[in-house]
C-alpha cells in the first residue's frame, strides 16, 4: 500500500471503521513508514483537539436581544438573577465595601469604648426598661394630646370672643357714622325726621349691618 | 406522540412566547457554538446567533418532524444562513487577519471574559487559527464532525451530500490540519 493510499484511509483507520484486511494492511504500512505514522499522530491529536475544544457560553444578553427581536418580548428571569440584579449587583460594589468597612470599624470602636458601661447599657437595653420607657412615651403623647386638645378649646373660646367683639363694635361705629339700619327696607322708628331727608354717603350705604 | 421539542414548536406556532423562549434558551449555546468555530469571531458569533433565530422565528411553520429532529433543523437553517453569509461577503478568507485585530482588541480587556480564558488554552487557540485555514467546505464536515460531534449520516442528510463525499471532506480536512500542526511545529519547535 503507497503514502496515498494509506492517506486516503488514515481517518477511517483511526476510527476502526475500515474492514478487518485493510486495517491490517495500513498497519503494516505504518509501522515501516514513519511520515505516515507522523502524520497519525498529528491526526489524532487534532481529533482529540477537537474534542475536547470547549463549548464557549453565550452571553446572557445575547438571549434577550434574540427574544426582542423576535417575539418582542423580555426574557424571563430567575428568582437567582432577580436578587442578583437588584440585591447583590448593587451591594458588591467598592462604594458598599467600603461602607461596610467603616461601619463594623464604627461598631468595633463602639464596643471597646462602651465595654466600662456595658452593665449599664444592658440595663438599659432590656425589655423591662423598653417596655417601661415606651409605656412612659405612650402616657406622655396622651398628656401632650390632652393639653394639645385643651389649648384648641382655649383657643376657639377667645376666638369667639374676639369675633363677637369686633361685630360689636362695627355696629357701634356705624350707629356713630349714622348709617341708616336696613331693616326689610324700612327705616326704624323714632328716628330724627332730618336725619331722613339727609342722602346717606356712597360709602356708608354699602355697609350693612346685621338685623 | 409529539415529542418535547415538537409540543414547543407547535405551542410557539399557536402564540405562547414562553415556549418560543424555552426553544432559544435550548439551542442558543449550539448555535452560537456553531457560528464561533465557522467565524472565529465572538462578536460575528453574535451577530449570526441573531439573525438565525429571526430565521427560525419566520420559518418555524415549515419545520416538519418527518423530515428529522428539530435540533437538525435548526442547525440546517444555521449552517445554509452562515454559508450564504459568508459566500455574499467573502469574509472566508478574511477572518483569519481579522482574528488578530481581536485578538488586540482583547488584550486592553481588564478582566477576561470566560471567552477569553478559553481562548487562553493554547491548542484551542491554534485550532481555531487553523480552522480558519481550511476551505468552507473542509471546516463545515469538521466542525459538524468533530466539534458538534454529529454522526456520518446525520451530516451527510445535512449537507444534503452523500455519506462517502463526508468521509472523504473529513479525512482531507484532517489530514490538512494534521499538516498545518506539523509546519507549526517544525516553525515554533514546541508541542501543541
Amino acid at each position: 500500500m503507497s503514502c496515498p493510499d494509506v492517506e486516503e484511509r488514515l481517518s477511517e483507520y483511526l476510527e476502526r471503521a475500515l474492514p478487518a484486511e485493510e486495517m491490517a494492511r495500513v498497519a503494516e504500512h505504518l509501522h515501516a513508514c514513519s511520515k505516515c505514522s507522523s502524520l497519525l499522530e498529528d491526526m489524532r491529536t487534532i481529533v482529540l483537539s477537537c474534542k475536547s475544544y470547549p463549548m464557549l457560553e453565550p452571553d446572557v444578553d445575547l438571549l434577550e436581544r434574540i427574544l426582542l427581536r423576535t417575539s418582542g418580548r423580555p426574557r424571563t428571569r430567575t428568582l437567582r438573577e432577580i436578587i442578583d440584579q437588584y440585591f447583590l449587583r448593587p451591594m458588591l460594589t467598592r462604594r458598599f465595601a467600603a461602607g461596610a468597612a467603616l461601619a463594623v470599624l464604627f461598631l468595633g470602636l463602639l464596643t471597646v469604648l462602651a465595654r466600662p458601661h456595658m452593665t449599664t447599657i444592658a440595663t438599659f437595653l432590656s425589655p423591662r426598661e423598653m417596655i417601661h420607657k415606651m409605656d412612659r412615651g405612650v402616657q406622655g403623647l396622651y398628656a401632650e394630646g390632652l393639653r394639645a386638645y385643651n389649648k384648641k378649646n382655649e383657643w376657639q373660646a377667645q376666638f369667639t370672643f374676639f369675633k363677637n367683639n369686633v361685630f360689636h363694635k362695627l355696629g357701634f361705629w356705624a350707629e356713630q357714622l349714622d348709617v341708616p339700619v336696613q331693616t326689610n327696607g324700612k327705616q326704624k322708628s323714632g328716628e330724627p325726621r332730618q336725619r331722613q331727608e339727609k342722602a346717606p354717603s356712597q360709602k356708608s350705604s354699602l355697609l350693612l349691618l346685621p338685623a | 406522540m409529539l415529542s418535547s421539542e415538537e409540543k414547543l414548536v407547535e405551542r410557539c406556532l399557536q402564540g405562547d412566547d414562553s415556549a418560543w423562549e424555552g426553544i432559544v434558551n435550548a439551542y442558543t449555546r449550539r448555535v452560537y457554538n456553531l457560528g464561533y468555530r465557522y467565524t472565529g469571531r465572538t462578536d460575528e458569533a453574535e451577530d449570526l446567533t441573531q439573525e438565525i433565530f429571526i430565521k427560525i422565528y419566520q420559518n418555524l411553520k415549515s419545520y416538519r418532524s418527518e423530515a428529522g429532529s428539530f435540533q437538525n433543523w435548526i442547525l440546517k437553517v444555521g449552517r445554509n444562513l452562515i454559508i450564504d453569509r459568508y459566500r455574499q461577503t467573502r469574509r472566508f478568507q478574511q477572518s483569519a487577519g481579522s482574528e488578530e485585530m481581536e485578538t488586540m482588541n482583547l488584550s486592553d480587556e481588564k478582566t477576561p471574559s470566560p471567552h477569553r480564558i478559553v481562548e487562553q488554552s493554547e491548542s484551542a487557540r491554534y485550532l481555531r487559527e487553523a480552522l480558519q485555514k481550511l476551505s468552507p467546505e473542509l471546516k463545515e464536515a469538521i466542525i459538524l464532525r468533530d466539534l458538534e460531534g454529529m454522526a456520518y449520516q446525520e451530516i451527510a442528510g445535512l449537507l444534503s451530500i452523500p455519506e462517502g463525499t463526508v468521509k472523504s471532506r473529513i479525512n482531507r480536512a484532517r489530514l490538512e490540519l494534521a499538516r498545518l500542526l506539523s509546519k507549526r511545529r517544525a516553525q515554533m519547535g514546541v508541542l501543541v
